[in-house]
């Protein structure tokens, strides 16, 4: 297509997409770093902090980027990560 | 070669033409001066040669002196050689040895008061004909079968059209369309002109037609990206990109509620929002969704988010699935592939891109639209309120240097026009103003129409503003320009301006030249065979437009040159069968040295290498017939039948026999240069009598050994004229007529000759004056030329001319 788009679209706003709510069960991730290398958002970063096991557990960069496809949970080997999506009513 | 042993009887008619050609010539003279020429058994001059008393006495002639060459001097073979042609094919001689010499519109109309030189000039022209007519050799037209299937390229309005005319008439019809949806631009726009129609809901029902024709088979979301063939029989590759859903979709649609990825919706010009599962539009043709995997998640064969899997019932939608190359045998081939529309953000003066409030009037269609994003309210981008005062601006990207398009893009005027009363018709308080350069409604039912905007205070201002300004604080807009026929400078304020935007070629037109052999305008369009009679066949045989891939133009018109097309490649389906020209190339297998220059000047592909026999090959169906690549040949392997080296050459001889001190040789190609020497003739044109004309199919057939003998036998200048570049007949073969011509001015630079007495000449069939006036300047270059000068030629090109 050779039109530019460069307005944001009159919809934006209203698109509502699910709003995530990340759980890392910190003491139980070895640091393998698969649910960081295969969010397709970019959700996950290393964090600084160091866990029982002795490995920087992940972090969460921006939540409302993550658009709860669960590949984390898929692919962590340690089941230390998973995510729901925020019901309204408890106040999103 | 059976017929060079016989011996050669020729029969010449010098036609009066009433007083047409009797007039300045002495047409009594002219037959009796041919009757002394060699081969030739009976001359006659006749009144009128193309009557049925004329056609019948040389049937007589061929069958009772036995005639086997017959040779006209009338008019143009432009015009009554067919007739001609089919008189020898009545009398059992064959069409092919039949020779004109054009004392009419090349002669007695040019040189109207000299009738001594006229009288000349026209013996000259006979003794030329007679001179090839002894060498010409009868020949058969080849039959190339027809595949009964059609490729429609592009499905806008145009291709729909012609794939539902097609497929109506009873034939295999394949439909490539790029997008996932059929409907093109006109699905995108909200009403149509004049009748305030809405577009989809016209378009829509056409959409489906073509969706569920039996003798349609749909290629969305494909392009072609290979055709090798000729006329009647193209071979064809379509890739069919994956959909990722499997026809079982329904287009329920949810699978898009649940896809978390968002993007501009090309569809709706960016203004709403798609997922990367969707359909472009509500009446999308195919109906199945499609998944745009430049945005979806799951890429490289990694399944990271299965949400519309989850949600399809139908279990529709595969990952698994592959690009695939679907090949094609088709008889014939319809380009529509449509246009583009100009950017306006190059033009930085009007602030698109950086004003919100100025927007397109392909946006303005999406906003109008009740099925578009903001729900057919206008909005200002800025605020979303209703503007209450909207500015037109007229040719942005039309008709303009600074944006590079010259031309007029033929529907932004009714297309405002329309808008205006559209906007009326919602809001009817609405201020509306058209800035215009002139308004062009030149259709049916368009001046009409323009009078209801006027009588609707829509207020038409000429004079296009220099530049627009925004308020930063309203986002308003200040148009600032010069009202031309006031001669007042204005200054006006608006809450929304609508640039019309022009129309240009696709950007990916290049592609489909390159394919199909095509040749463009110099606008970009592809260029038609010809412009008044033959308006939807391109040069190339076989091959048809529609619609805007032509040029810019409306919804009707391109319903209406759909409808063309779709008939005429439906003659050619129908007869089954096509003849060729007997002017194509022959090849002499055993001075075949597989050199390959000839495959490389060949303007349809139709010569291929054969490296492992040593030699080329020729589709003979494929050949246009320009000749150029006999005249490229290096080892005179190749010769185009009918204008054969040796034909050319006795020609030449033949002018050159007696004062070739004094006269031009001109070598003028059928379509554009011979036609505009007619046409000098038929607007009485006058000019010097001392150009002798060697009509060649193209230009590109004038072998630089040629020129060099007609030198060589001392011709004081020689002209090769051709068709404009860019125009040429046969695509692009007269760009080597150019490089030959070029090598003739070095060489003869190099041996101290004035390289002015070689005139390379564009001309086309329509400017008579440009050739008339490049011969009298011709003439008083030759006037000046010593015979010093004419021997040294004749020594430089002795060798090379074969004198």
């Amino acid at each position: 297509m050779p039109e530019r788009h460069w307005r944001t679209p009159l919809d934006a706003e209203k698109a509502v997409r699910p709003k995530a709510e990340i759980h890392i069960i910190k003491d139980q991730c070895k640091g393998c770093g698969f649910c960081i290398q295969y969010c397709p958002k970019k959700v996950l970063e290393e964090s600084d902090e160091i866990n029982a096991r002795g490995v920087h557990p992940p972090r969460v960069v921006d939540e409302k980027e993550c658009i709860i496809c669960s590949f984390c949970t898929a692919v962590c080997p340690d089941f230390a990560i998973f995510v729901k999506e925020k019901q309204c009513k408890d106040g999103c | 070669m059976e017929m060079a042993k016989q011996e050669i009887r020729i029969g010449v008619y010098v036609c009066h033409c009433g007083l047409n050609i009797a007039g300045s010539v002495d047409c009594e003279e002219v037959a009796k001066f041919a009757a002394s020429l060699p081969n030739v058994v009976l001359a006659k001059d006749y009144r009128y040669t193309c009557s049925d008393q004329g056609q019948e006495l040389i049937k007589k002639d061929i069958r009772e002196n036995r005639l086997n060459r017959v040779v006209v001097a009338s008019c143009t073979p432009r015009l009554h050689e067919p007739t001609f042609r089919k008189v020898c094919e009545e009398a059992g001689l064959n069409k092919y040895l039949f020779e004109m010499a054009n004392i009419r519109e090349q002669c007695s109309w040019v040189h109207l008061h000299d009738r001594e030189a006229a009288t000349e000039k026209a013996k000259d022209l006979v003794k030329m004909a007679v001179a090839k007519a002894a060498l010409l050799a009868p020949a058969e037209e080849i039959e190339v079968p027809i595949i009964r299937k059609a490729l429609v390229i592009g499905g806008g309005v145009a291709g729909i059209q012609v794939a539902l005319d097609l497929a109506d008439t009873g034939y295999k019809v394949y439909l490539v369309e790029k997008q996932p949806s059929i409907g093109g631009m006109m699905a995108r726009i909200d009403k149509t002109f004049p009748t305030m129609d809405c577009s989809i809901c016209i378009l829509a029902p056409k959409m489906s037609d073509v969706g569920h024709h039996p003798n349609i088979e749909l290629l969305a979301n494909s392009e072609v990206i290979d055709v090798k063939g000729y006329i009647g029989n193209f071979h064809v590759k379509v890739l069919k990109k994956p959909r990722y859903v499997k026809e079982d979709c329904t287009a329920c649609g949810d699978c898009s509620k649940v896809c978390p990825i968002t993007a501009p919706n090309e569809f709706d010009a960016g203004l709403a929002l798609r997922h990367a599962i969707y359909t472009p539009f509500a009446q999308a043709v195919p109906s199945t969704y499609i998944i745009d995997m430049n945005l979806c998640l799951n890429k490289d064969e990694i399944m990271v988010c299965d949400k519309c899997i989850k949600a399809c019932e139908r279990q529709a939608i595969d990952f698994t699935m592959k690009p695939e190359t679907v090949e094609l045998e088709v008889g014939t081939i319809i380009v529509a592939t449509g246009t583009d529309v100009f950017d306006p953000s190059t033009l930085p003066n009007y602030g698109y891109g950086k004003y919100l409030n100025v927007i397109t009037s392909l946006e303005f269609e999406r906003l109008i639209n009740a099925g578009g994003p903001s729900g057919g309210r206008l909005i200002r981008p800025s605020d979303m309120k209703i503007p209450k005062r909207v500015a037109f601006i007229q040719c942005v990207g039309s008709r303009s240097n600074k944006s590079g398009r010259t031309y007029c893009s033929n529907v932004c005027c009714m297309n405002t026009i329309k808008d205006s009363l559209l906007i009326k018709e919602h809001w009817p308080e609405t201020e509306i103003y058209v800035f215009y350069v002139d308004i062009r409604a030149y259709g049916k039912g368009f001046e009409d129409l323009y009078k209801r905007a006027k009588n609707e205070r829509a207020i038409f201002i000429r004079g296009l503003p220099a530049e627009i300004i925004e308020d930063p604080k309203t986002r308003n807009l200040w148009l600032i320009g010069e009202n031309t026929l006031l001669k007042e400078p204005y200054k006006l304020n608006f809450d929304l301006v609508i640039l019309s935007v022009g129309l240009e070629p696709r950007k990916d037109s290049e592609i489909i030249q390159r394919l199909l052999t095509l040749s463009r305008t110099q606008d970009g369009f592809f260029m038609e065979a010809h412009p008044k009679l033959r308006p939807v066949d391109a040069a190339t045989g076989g091959i048809f437009f529609a619609g805007c891939a032509e040029a810019p133009k409306d919804i009707k018109d391109s319903v209406t040159q759909a409808s063309a097309a779709a008939a005429r490649a439906g003659i050619l389906m129908a007869k089954g069968k096509v003849t060729v020209e007997a002017i194509t190339p022959v090849l002499d297998v055993e001075k075949c040295k597989a050199c390959g220059l000839c495959t490389k000047v060949c303007p349809y592909n139709a010569i291929t290498l054969n490296k492992e026999l040593k030699r080329v090959e020729i589709v003979e169906a494929a050949c246009g017939g320009c000749g150029t690549c006999a005249a490229e040949c290096p080892s005179d392997a190749l010769t185009q039948s009918h204008f054969t080296d040796e034909q050319i050459m006795a020609q030449i001889d033949a002018v050159t026999e007696h004062d070739a001190e004094k006269k031009i040789v001109a070598f003028c190609c059928n379509w554009c240069a011979y036609a505009g020497a007619d046409f000098a003739g038929v607007s009485r044109m006058q000019y010097p009598p001392n150009v002798r004309i060697i009509r060649t199919m193209c230009s590109g057939r004038v072998a630089p050994k040629f020129v060099e003998r007609a030198f060589a036998r001392g011709a004081a200048a020689v002209l090769v004229a051709g068709c404009h570049p860019g125009d040429c007949h046969y695509i692009n073969a007269n760009y080597q007529t150019q490089k030959r011509v070029e090598r003739l001015w070095r060489k003869m630079e190099q041996n101290g000759l004035d390289k002015e007495r070689l005139q390379l000449l564009w001309v086309t069939a329509a400017e008579g004056e440009r050739f008339a006036s490049k011969i009298r300047e011709m003439q008083k270059l030759i006037e000046k030329v010593t015979m010093e000068e004419i021997e040294l030629a004749k020594r430089v090109f002795a060798k090379a001319g074969g004198a």
